[in-house]
């Protein structure tokens, strides 16, 4: 779909604000309504979903043209679909996918952000979105005895991703989920030097040729060796894996797991015995690609219309929208839970409305302050319903409440559930 | 048009520069509202110059008093989901956004009522009032709305206002910054009495302040305003533990069971005669808070258009007949005994008129399920069905007169727009909802839909409309007085001159309140009286 074909959303946004908010049924404290980071961050309406199908429509009737504050508009948006759930209780409009489309206009006609260039230019040339090397891809595995896919075949294939893999801050969890696999017997290996980005992000961006070329280089290079099943610690990546190749067609033939997901299934068949108590009351950050935007792409191929003498908008077939209600919730919190000793809280925004960590959507390399903001606004509701530490599983997430801790001052511990299973087992 | 350098300048020195902007993007998100199509033929009404975020009084005042000076028009908004809420009567103007205006002030528990700014919304006040064993009252409009845009500058009806009155009833003291940049305190607030009272010792202008349906920005700022809330014998929505089936969407969580001190019985009977007889006494008797009579399906409540049409066929929508002759009756009480007695007392009405308890209305989860969307829980499904609805009224007459007499006849007005297929509604037509104990008016929903880009639907939502608004039409005396916030769709001026002559020259007058508040013309004035008003001139004689 082009962002044109988003007209109709665009002349039935009726302003409610929805977007702006979590659903407003689920309100739990005033303190955290608020759903969108740009649209609470920001001071315009312009900053909501719905200002963005206002200035789209008015941009496709020539009213407006692309200018840098149109640009800011747009790309200060972690792309996370919160507006989506909430425009979905009553509207049934399609924000996020409006807003993808609207930025790989931008994209397609030139009109780029200069802060995204390197990055672009990293994964053009480096396969990945660090502005580092290929070449120093593997390292975060240096050191650790495990398989190379590539030399010879494993049952499982672990996809670091890019943020693990060049940020050194992270390593020892991209190395403990390694770890705890093999320690559960999995016969897993790694691509090392030869993995690559999965191009989600850059697809974020609204660079969707390149989510097609990474999905199709990803689908050779398993293939060729002979990746069977994927787990990857990267929310992100699964994500991509799981959703955005699906979506464009590009799905792998290939099982895709969050590493929550796999360990689990390893702690049900009693492989990982999770026996140390860990003292500590937590609270489980969802990830939005794990969560809401991790539910399964919903292939719909056909057309509105009314029914004959009647004024109601249907759809042929009938549509099933995605609301965010079949992404990967429970499985982390089922892990939390089985840890001994530990204590476990849940924050006011939860699961399909939890409030983003801030990094997404490009954000943390583009606009790194208000990145921080929204990661620092989470720690607040961490510490708001009495958290000694706030979870997540997503080095995305990891890296940006690490950053915004260290911004603000802020003491809560920031663990990956990774080292969670690790220092109970 | 965009303000002048210096312009901007004054206006950025009073409010500072992150909160004032005049980019044309942000414009075009301030200029497309719901309604647009119908009231101005386009998505877009004109931009404003600029838009400022207030954070005070003082600073409103000032932007007021440079707009007298320099001739800019001006208008404040909350939360801008409503009709015509953002539009503005002449270019080089600027539009005051009133979101860092956000704080609940007071809940005063002894003298019953809370004291608000203008960026608070019903939902919030709602909870904070429950907390502490108080209701406001549910807005039709849904969640998001302000309290002082319902209160004081637009139509404002609820579901319970049997009990709680209708939004406009319950404005209490106010600070109000006049379109000349002073500000008058009304009631008590203008003797330092405190907020309790709207009606002196200081001036009492509520009347003059909200009007029929509100100035909607017509002459002024309220900043401030005291509201009246309204015992409440339940939890607070934020804490209420809403139950989802597994794989099931957000939408479809729903609560358990009606809470403690409240019951919920849906009465039917043999006539809607002897359903508003049953009714009246109820509501007269102060037996209950809310009364919803022909009020059993609430919207469209499915999880999309195509679940609600699939059940629209499978013909599970339930008897219409039977709908007419039914009454949703909630009764509360601060102790079991009382529950108990108001209960009784409601069965004993219902048994003399001949009712009973219907079972396929009375299933204990589908009385929970309508305690949370009458209560506190609605958006605006509606306006999923076709892309907008034409908004509720209210008016004086009673909720007896208007759903035995007025009822058919707007029904049979509206059936040809139905049978057409140009618009849609309900079988059953209007549901008018009493208020204060049936001493007072009522209001009605009715969900007229109709899709703004389809233009022969919209083509007949103009003719649906001016059939309401013709002084020698059908609806006669029934149509200005009770369509509240649909005159802020139709043009201004037309609604003047066709009704100012049945209703005591209030055109005439509309236009003297405005020159005396507004002599510099600055406060926007779309929905009140146009400040080139050719009068009597255009006047529609009645038959």
């Amino acid at each position: 779909m082009s962002w044109k074909d988003f007209e109709h959303d665009m002349q039935r946004c009726c302003r409610c604000s929805y977007c702006k908010y979590i659903p407003w049924r689920f309100i739990k404290d005033f303190d955290f309504m608020e759903g969108c980071p740009s649209a609470a961050r920001y001071n315009w309406h312009a900053y909501a979903a719905g200002g963005k199908f206002n200035i789209a429509y008015s941009l496709l009737h020539e009213k407006i043209e692309v200018d840098e504050t149109l640009l800011d508009i747009v790309y200060k948006c972690m792309m996370d679909g919160s507006c989506d759930i909430a425009c979905k209780m009553q509207n049934d409009l399609e924000p996020l996918q409006h807003m993808q489309e609207l930025r790989i206009k931008l994209v397609d006609d030139g009109h780029l952000v200069p802060q995204h260039q390197p990055f672009i230019r990293s994964l053009r040339n480096e396969d990945n979105m660090m502005l580092k090397p290929r070449s120093e891809r593997g390292g975060w595995a240096a050191g650790l005895d495990v398989k190379r896919v590539t030399k010879e075949k494993t049952e499982v294939l672990y996809h670091a991703g890019c943020r693990y893999s060049y940020d050194k801050e992270l390593w020892p969890i991209a190395q403990a989920g390694v770890t705890l696999l093999q320690q559960a017997g999995v016969d897993v290996g790694i691509m090392g030097e030869d993995e690559s980005c999965c191009g989600g992000r850059a697809y974020e961006l609204g660079y969707d040729g390149e989510l097609t070329k990474f999905a199709e280089h990803q689908a050779e290079a398993f293939k060729t060796a002979g990746v069977k099943v994927l787990v990857t610690p990267c929310s992100d990546c699964y994500g991509t894996y799981k959703v955005l190749y699906d979506k464009i067609g590009k799905k792998l033939g290939i099982e895709v797991y969050h590493i929550t997901q796999y360990l689990e299934k390893l702690i049900q068949e009693g492989k990982l015995q999770l026996k140390k108590s860990l003292p500590l009351k937590v609270t489980y950050h969802d990830p939005c690609h794990l969560g809401r935007l991790g539910e399964p792409w919903i292939h719909w191929n056909g057309k509105e219309y009314k029914p004959p003498g009647v004024q109601i908008w249907l759809h042929d077939p009938p549509k099933k929208y995605r609301r965010g209600t079949n992404g990967v919730y429970d499985t982390p919190r089922n892990i939390i839970k089985s840890i001994p000793g530990l204590g476990f809280v849940e924050m006011y925004r939860t699961r399909e409305y939890a409030w983003c960590c801030g990094a997404g959507g490009g954000v943390i390399d583009t606009y790194p302050d208000f990145a921080k903001w929204t990661g620092a606004e989470r720690l607040r509701e961490a510490r708001a319903v009495g958290a000694e530490a706030i979870v997540s599983a997503c080095p995305w997430c990891k890296r940006n409440f690490l950053d915004a801790a260290k911004q603000t001052g802020d003491k809560i511990e920031v663990l990956d559930i990774i080292e969670l299973v690790q220092k109970s087992i | 048009m965009k303000l002048t350098k210096d312009e901007y300048k004054a206006l950025e020195d009073i409010v500072g520069p992150e909160y004032i902007t005049q980019e044309p993007v942000i414009m075009e998100s301030y200029n497309q509202l719901w309604g647009n199509k119908l009231a101005f033929g386009d998505k877009r009404h004109n931009p404003p110059s600029a838009i400022l975020l207030p954070a005070n009084v003082e600073e409103i005042q000032a932007i007021v008093r440079y707009c007298n000076k320099t001739g800019i028009l001006f208008k404040a908004s909350a939360r801008a989901f409503e009709y015509v809420a953002t539009h503005m009567g002449r270019e080089r103007c600027i539009l005051l956004e009133l979101k860092r205006m956000n704080r609940i002030l007071e809940i005063d528990e002894k003298n019953m009522h809370a004291v608000v700014e203008p960026f608070v919304t019903v939902y919030q006040l709602m909870d904070a009032a429950n907390k502490v064993g108080f209701y406001v009252g549910k807005p039709g409009v849904g969640y998001s709305a302000a309290v002082i845009s319902l209160e004081c500058c637009h139509q404002g009806m609820t579901v319970s206002q049997l009990y709680t009155s209708s939004y406009g009833r319950g404005v209490l003291g106010c600070e109000w910054v006049l379109p000349t940049g002073e500000i008058l305190n009304l009631g008590t607030a203008g003797r330092e009495g405190g907020w309790f009272s709207g009606d002196g010792p200081g001036f009492s202008l509520r009347g003059i302040l909200r009007g029929r349906a509100g100035a909607n920005g017509g002459h002024g700022v309220i900043t401030k305003c005291a509201v009246k809330i309204y015992p409440w014998y339940a939890g607070a929505p934020t804490q209420c533990e809403l139950k989802r089936p597994p794989g099931e969407a957000l939408s479809a969580a729903y609560l358990e069971k009606v809470p403690d001190n409240y019951r919920v019985n849906i009465l039917t009977f043999p006539t809607t005669e002897k359903m508003m007889k049953a009714a009246t006494e109820i509501g007269q008797a102060e037996l209950a808070c809310i009364v919803a009579p022909a009020y059993i399906k609430t919207g469209f409540n499915e999880e999309g258009n195509d679940e609600e049409w699939a059940k629209i066929k499978s013909g599970k929508q339930g008897d219409p007949s039977k709908v007419v002759r039914s009454v949703q009756v909630f009764v509360n009480g601060h102790s079991a005994r009382e529950l108990e007695y108001r209960e009784k007392a409601v069965m004993t009405v219902m048994e003399k008129w001949e009712g009973y308890l219907d079972p396929e209305y009375n299933d204990p989860e589908i009385k929970a399920k309508m305690f949370m969307y009458q209560t506190w829980s609605t958006g605006v499904p509606g306006m999923r069905a076709t892309g907008d609805f034409m908004v509720s009224f209210q008016g004086a007459d009673g909720a007896t007169e208007m759903q035995l007499k007025f009822r058919p006849i707007e029904y049979e007005a509206f059936r040809p727009f139905i049978n057409r297929g140009d618009m849609i509604s309900p079988d059953v037509g209007m549901s008018y909802r009493p208020m204060e104990h049936f001493s007072l008016g009522c209001s009605g929903g009715i969900a007229t839909g109709y899709d703004p880009w389809d233009p022969t639907s919209l083509a007949a939502a103009r003719e649906y409309l001016d059939l309401i608004y013709d002084v020698n039409g059908p609806f006669r005396r029934f149509s200005y007085t009770n369509r509240g916030a649909m005159m802020q769709v139709e043009d201004i001026e037309h609604i003047h001159q066709r009704w100012g002559p049945v209703y005591d020259h209030a055109d005439v007058w509309l236009q003297k309140v405005k020159k005396m508040l507004d002599p510099n013309n600055v406060a926007d004035s779309t929905s009140y009286i146009p400040e080139k008003y050719s009068g009597e001139a255009g006047r529609t004689e009645t038959k």
